[in-house]
């Protein structure tokens, strides 16, 4: 096992660190204060929270799992015209923030708000997930054997439950438990449809005291029950047999007259999770346009851009190191800091920026309210997918490059720098780009974080909506649709994968 | 009875006819190989007999019950039809054991473990019983496939190229293990493939089918020795054509007068095909053949001369055949089919 440089020693070891600290130092805290934070916890209050949470993540969960798989069963199964718009559609809502789906309904109809509000807002936002997994998995069943089950005395929906949803279920429950770790964590859309659970609770509590006990006890329960569903998620993610196996060969079920009601449903769903809130933003925009302050507008694209490519760009240096001493030289050390700096993935921003607030302030105070804290609360959010979109073109590269490049006596060393990372410099570029864009679209922490002279579009955005600005809110939410949601959705690998299965 | 019956079956995808009325009777235990080259219907014609397409026109009958017609398709569950895919496609979520029983709902536990055991010895894969699809090679994969579809003892069996996906060598012993499974299970089936040899050497009777039509029907020497035309004789197997003219009840050509298997009529123009084992080459210094060519498989060659003209294909035993650049001459050894035309 060889002994990789020191530089990537230091940038991985760093970012391991970086990653957890600050967690831990909120753990820490609380238990010091144990009574206190017992006391905030054992109100009615808290229950009533675990109770909306738990609502919402549950219902939401099972409403996207029958919206998503119905979207890929009638796309890559059956004989639905025009299946192939249908699924780029099905996929389309990723593009849209959820926050700012929220705002163009909202702003439509002022009264929608609550559990029904936010149950159909997150429904529409997370059914791509589900989607896009299910599809993946429903093209690599062949379809000759659920031919064979016909065959061997089953009906239709029999089949349907027999033999293609066994196959699909691995998929299905990964899709399902991040959908749920989306909704534990969702923030924006929650606050805006004004229903209570623990994000929008923690953040009111951090706004509205200056104990903030009560908001770091609260986050720590959020930080448990995310932690429950991330544990299941470890568990079901990934390799499945259905998943490893080429495409299958498929027959589309002819649907005969109903699939007009099938593309009706379609079209419904279409409708309601893209055409119904960009109308809305589109109406609004336009009958704001006379009074939109360009200047503003500019700074907060400006003040979006700048911390984008910055964070960008340190954690994508940070990822590529910790890549690169994993995959590369995969010692021990190596495979443990990998191993801490996915622990953050899929923590609520709210826990992260709060965390980051008690660290900052208490430990770090000459950093604490500038931009540096809010490019490491991104890093501790987005090091674990910089790491997954980083780690592939890294690990692509044929070890033999190496071997051939070092008996040709260039030590293992700049081997790295001559070889490893030009090959893999555009998929590691790919990635940089895709944290680039998730950083522009993070509103929780940023809104905890941010130096007061520091704009965004997303917390512009947020300001005109705690107005009900609507009309001021609706250009700063279309434009992170353009520059952000559309561009994020190009790039995402799997959204790709699947779409141009979709067809075959 | 005859158990399968189809009766002028077509089939269109929008204006394109695959199947233009084909007619085939499958006798009880019977095992019927359907012929044909890739895009001829094949695949088509099982997905009919099955119940997941419905026919343009025509009938199919089992067992003396129409169970596919224009109005009607009895659903596949109701058909009591067993289907070997092309490449198994076993339920990859369920055991060995359970993707054989999988038919057999309805069965007591005790019925449905003796008669997975019982297959599970007859494809000789008892040690696989609990084992998942995966850890299976092509060949078990197969066999696991066939006992699959044979467990709820099917009327019918539908073999759709099941060897294809094989190696050469596997292959050869699959298809002697499915005829024997076969055999022991007293199954009726109908296999669908496009390897003549296959065909011939596995099959009860062989049907020819050719643009959307069963052109020939017989058993495999019949097939094989009497083409019904040009088309068949040079799709079963290497057939050099060459003009001739009936004399005296002969076939004159270029090579000789030959004699003819089939019927001819005086003064008829045609043309015979004479496949690469009827030619006779003997090395001969003055001979009017030219060996231009040789393929050698060991056992025996494919050897290309030209003799008077014509471009002859002639299999030779390997370790005789003639070399390239020697002279021969050539003859025609046996009878053959004469077609007018």
């Amino acid at each position: 096992m060889r002994k990789p440089p020191a530089l990537i020693v230091v940038f991985g070891v760093s970012a391991a660190l970086l990653a957890v600290l600050p967690i831990g130092y909120l753990v820490l805290r609380l238990f010091e204060g144990l009574d206190k934070a017992l006391a905030e916890l054992l109100r009615p209050r808290t229950l009533e929270l675990l109770g909306n949470t738990i609502l919402l993540v549950a219902a939401v969960s099972i409403s996207a799992l029958v919206l998503g798989f119905a979207q890929a069963w009638f796309t890559t199964r059956s004989n639905v015209k025009f299946a192939s718009v249908f699924a780029v559609l099905a996929a389309l809502p990723l593009a849209i923030p959820s926050y700012v789906m929220a705002l163009g309904y909202i702003s439509l109809f002022p009264t929608f708000s609550g559990f029904f509000a936010s149950w159909l807002v997150l429904t529409l936002a997370t059914s791509p997930y589900v989607f896009l997994g299910v599809t993946a998995a429903l093209v690599r069943i062949d379809t000759a054997s659920e031919e064979v089950a016909r065959t061997l005395g089953l009906g239709r929906f029999q089949v349907l439950r027999r033999i293609t949803w066994p196959q699909v279920r691995p998929a299905a429950t990964a899709a399902v438990l991040l959908v749920a770790l989306y909704v534990l964590s969702e923030f924006g859309a929650i606050a805006l449809l004004r229903y209570d659970t623990f994000t929008r609770a923690i953040y009111n509590a951090y706004r509205g005291s200056f104990d903030r006990t009560s908001a770091a006890a609260l986050a720590l329960v959020l930080l448990a029950i995310t932690l429950i569903v991330i544990w299941f998620e470890r568990r079901y993610r990934g390799g499945y047999l259905a998943n490893t196996k080429a495409l299958g060969k498929r027959v589309r079920v002819d649907l005969g007259s109903w699939s007009w009601v099938a593309m009706a449903g379609l079209t419904l769903a279409a409708l309601v999770s893209v055409g119904v809130p960009i109308f809305s933003l589109l109406v609004w925009s336009l009958q704001g346009s006379a009074s939109l302050d360009l200047a503003m507008l500019l700074d907060a694209l400006w003040g979006s851009v700048r911390l984008a490519l910055i964070s960008g760009l340190v954690i994508g240096v940070f990822a590529t190191a910790v890549a690169l001493w994993a995959v590369r030289y995969r010692t021990r050390l190596g495979v443990f800091v990998e191993t801490v700096s996915w622990a953050t993935h899929a923590l609520p921003a709210v826990v992260v920026g709060l965390a980051l607030v008690f660290f900052g302030a208490n430990i770090t105070p000459w950093i604490y309210q500038t931009t540096w804290m809010l490019v490491i609360a991104y890093m501790i959010l987005f090091l674990p997918n910089a790491l997954a979109a980083i780690s592939t073109p890294i690990a692509q590269v044929p070890k033999d490059l190496e071997d051939v490049s070092q008996s040709l006596g260039v030590p293992a060393n700049r081997t790295l720098f001559k070889v490893v990372l030009p090959i893999a410099f555009p998929g590691i570029i790919a990635g940089v780009g895709l944290v680039a864009l998730t950083v522009l679209k993070e509103l929780p922490a940023t809104l905890l974080l941010r130096p007061t002279e520091t704009n965004t579009l997303a917390t512009r955005l947020w300001g005109a909506t705690e107005d009900l600005a609507y009309s001021q809110a609706a250009p700063y939410a279309l434009l992170l649709v353009i520059i952000a949601g559309l561009p994020a959705l190009a790039l995402n690998s799997q959204a790709r994968k699947a779409l141009s299965e979709v067809r075959g | 009875m005859a158990t399968l019956n189809l009766r002028g079956l077509k089939k269109s995808f929008g204006d394109f006819e695959v199947l233009s009325g084909v007619n085939l009777v499958v006798e009880d235990q019977e095992l019927v190989a359907v012929l044909g080259a890739s895009g001829s219907g094949k695949s088509t014609l099982l997905r009919l007999i099955a119940g997941f397409e419905k026919p343009t026109a025509g009938t199919i009958e089992l067992a003396g019950d129409e169970i596919s017609s224009v109005n009607k398709v009895l659903v596949p569950e109701k058909r009591n039809i067993g289907i070997v895919p092309q490449d198994a496609a076993l339920f990859p979520h369920l055991s060995v054991s359970q993707n054989i029983g999988f038919g057999l709902a309805g069965w007591s536990s005790k019925a449905k473990a003796a008669r997975v055991t019982e297959l599970l010895e007859i494809v000789e894969l008892q040690e696989f019983a609990d084992s998942s699809p995966d850890k299976l090679s092509g060949g078990q994969a197969q066999r696991v496939a066939l006992a699959r579809a044979l467990a709820p003892r099917p009327a019918i069996v539908l073999m759709d190229e099941p060897f294809s996906a094989l190696d050469a060598e596997l292959r050869t012993r699959l298809r002697l293990d499915v005829k024997a499974i076969l055999q022991k299970e007293g199954a009726t089936a109908i296999l669908v493939t496009h390897d003549q040899e296959e065909a011939l050497s596995l099959a009860d009777r062989v049907a020819v089918l050719r643009s959307g039509q069963i052109v020939q029907v017989g058993s495999p020497t019949e097939i094989y020795n009497s083409p019904v035309d040009i088309g068949i004789a040079t799709f079963l197997g290497d057939s050099v054509l060459i003009d001739g003219e009936v004399k005296n009840g002969k076939v004159v050509t270029l090579l000789g007068a030959l004699n003819p298997l089939n019927k001819v009529t005086e003064g008829q123009v045609g043309r015979v095909a004479i496949r690469g084992e009827n030619f006779y080459l003997l090395p001969n210094p003055k001979g009017e053949g030219e060996v231009v060519g040789q393929v050698f498989f060991g056992h025996d060659a494919v050897v290309e001369v030209v003799t008077k003209g014509i471009k002859i294909r002639a299999r030779s035993n390997g370790p005789f055949a003639p070399e390239v650049g020697m002279r021969v001459s050539v003859w025609v050894r046996g009878s053959v089919n004469f077609y007018p035309g």
